[in-house]
């Protein structure tokens, strides 16, 4: 049985879809859709009308897709400039070597992004020039050598003007590091995309209100591959966006509802409803997993029952949000024209943990394989297959993965120095170190068997399985670099009063 | 002899996509990775078979999952060997 109609499949709304009534009755679905998938307690706010706006003009002129994805990336990045060029850590920095953090900050983090576009723009030239040397061959060990570059100049120059200038340029280039790491791989194919087209793709604007590292969407050389060729495809396209979105909405629901039980805490909007009128709001008022874990630090014993009350509605409601999240961005992507896959598909049809963590962040786990696992996989262990897949998979799962953190949350280098950033990174350290192995072991003792080709009861098996690693995994996957391992592991043995 | 290693190739991802429970046939220009077919994991398979098979070296020539989309771009590959 299907909740969403598969609209794409309607030819005659396809034709409805590829006129321009359809086209701005899809615009308005959308954006009526992108409005009620706003979760309540996430924070993200993706600005609707701004988000429609675009979207309608990429409808109308979809011989110019590319060339305004690039115009909407740089509209979205003026208008928005906040969350793209890290401007919190800016203002802290620019504050804390007695700067002023006003305007005049802002359009020098916005030149400071300029001019990194512009050395990248001119690396890439090189690169496609030379494309079988180092610089093209091995770009996240360039890119991250300039990272660690600028990260050393935060310690060795001098305070004033420079440190702030370098501040702004580390900013940058963790919030975009890995958006250029894509343009660099497509520089060194055959037929690459202009860097007029490349620019579309640096945070690109259907990430919304939600800025992250990890391209969804992939970069130029993935979204030329999917991109919509005729009004038919756009059609199609467009409605599989509504369809998506439509499922979401419903998502919302469940996790709006989900929350509200298990925290007792209703969204801002309904709070007031259900007060004035006086209507049961039956909850259970169970703690979150950070404050349980705090208890448990401190000595006090959660029961065990509680426990995993608690993991299991902290995992549940995290599946919820990303797949909210993720798929979002995936809903805007394809609106303007790109069929791209779901960012989570299905987790939990996942037959083993490796094919769970294919399902549940596809683009996170895609930014791994492609520069982590394959470089790794294609030069090293090359006769011995196991060693190989298990070398790869740790060099993505496990380094590849707090690479990618640590270059992420560099807030806490300024916050607490670099020693204390990497050293407080060990409770994420023992997350990623147990995903990795967690995966090898999947993927050595993986038979390729298709979910639905199981019987039931393995099915269920498997799903049991599955959700379980991750539901303790959970107890670990803490991206701070305060608590220590005590903590976590104190939280841990309280799953398992038996064993402690 | 190109007939012969297009087949042989065909038959490998057929394979691969049997053991994933897809049944659908796919055309020589059809991209498999990208529409989600075959997964990165299929390509690790997929990068044995062509070393083993035809020698492809990827840490000399470079790696780029793309080439190994479709028949027609992995046939382009094994043609440049």
């Amino acid at each position: 049985m299907r909740i969403i109609p598969q609209l794409d499949t309607y030819p005659k709304l396809v034709a409805f879809a590829e006129t321009p009534a359809g086209k701005l009755a899809a615009v308005a679905t959308f954006a009526v859709l992108l409005r009620l998938a706003r979760m309540p307690f996430s924070g993200i706010r993706t600005p609707v009308l701004e988000m429609a706006a675009i979207i309608g003009i990429l409808s109308f002129f979809p011989q110019h897709r590319r060339l305004l994805v690039s115009a909407a990336t740089l509209f979205w990045l003026v208008f928005h400039a906040e969350a793209s060029l890290k401007l919190d850590l800016v203002r802290w920095v620019a504050s804390s070597q007695g700067f002023p953090t006003g305007a005049t900050l802002t359009v020098a983090a916005a030149a400071a992004l300029l001019a990194v576009f512009c050395a990248l723009g001119l690396y890439l030239r090189v690169v496609g020039q030379r494309r079988h040397n180092l610089l093209g061959r091995r770009p996240v060990l360039l890119l991250v050598g300039s990272y660690v570059c600028l990260l050393v100049a935060t310690r060795i120059t001098p305070h004033g003007l420079p440190r702030v200038a370098v501040w702004m340029l580390l900013a940058i280039v963790c919030n975009y590091l890995w958006f250029f790491a894509y343009a660099v791989a497509d520089y060194t194919s055959k037929a690459p995309d202009p860097y007029r087209y490349q620019i579309g793709t640096f945070l690109p604007f259907w990430v919304g209100g939600r800025v992250s590292p990890t391209p969804i969407g992939k970069g130029a050389a993935f979204l030329r591959r999917v991109e919509a060729r005729t009004a038919d495809d756009l059609a199609v396209t467009q409605l599989k966006a509504i369809k998506l979105l439509m499922w979401l909405v419903i998502l919302n629901v469940a996790q709006t509802a989900l929350y509200s039980f298990v925290y007792g805490e209703l969204p801002d909007r309904v709070a007031g409803f259900w007060k004035t009128h006086h209507i049961p709001f039956p909850h259970l008022t169970v703690p979150t997993l950070d404050k349980a874990l705090h208890q448990a630090a401190t000595g006090q014993s959660v029961p065990v029952y509680l426990a995993w009350t608690i993991l299991l509605s902290h995992f549940s409601l995290a599946v919820l949000r990303a797949t909210i999240g993720g798929n979002t961005v995936v809903a805007c992507c394809r609106m303007a024209g790109f069929r791209i896959l779901r960012n989570t598909f299905k987790p939990l049809y996942s037959a083993n943990i490796a094919e769970f963590w294919n399902r549940y962040y596809f683009y996170f786990k895609e930014l791994l394989v492609d520069f982590f696992f394959f470089p790794v996989y294609i030069r090293y262990f090359k006769k011995y297959r196991r060693l190989r897949l298990a070398a790869a998979t740790l060099a993505a799962a496990t380094f590849g993965n707090m690479l990618y953190h640590f270059c992420r949350d560099i807030h806490y280098v300024f916050q607490l120095g670099l020693w204390q950033a990497i050293a407080g990174f060990r409770v994420y350290a023992v997350y990623s170190l147990a995903l990795g192995v967690g995966i090898v072991i999947s993927q050595l003792r993986g038979k390729k068997v298709e979910h639905a080709s199981l019987p039931f009861y393995r099915r269920v098996l498997a799903c049991v399985g599955v959700v379980g690693f991750f539901c303790l995994l959970e107890v670990f996957d803490y991206e701070g670099r305060t608590d220590t391992l005590r903590t976590h592991f104190a939280f841990f043995w309280n799953l398992f009063p038996l064993v402690r | 002899m190109i007939m012969d290693d297009k087949r042989k190739l065909r038959d490998f991802l057929a394979d691969l996509l049997h053991h994933k429970g897809d049944l659908d046939a796919f055309t020589d220009s059809d991209l498999l990775m990208t529409s989600g077919r075959l997964q990165s994991i299929d390509t690790l398979e997929l990068v044995v078979f062509l070393e083993e098979k035809y020698g492809i070296d990827f840490a000399e020539r470079g790696f780029n999952q793309n080439d190994l989309d479709s028949v027609d771009s992995i046939m382009a590959l094994i043609g440049a060997q």
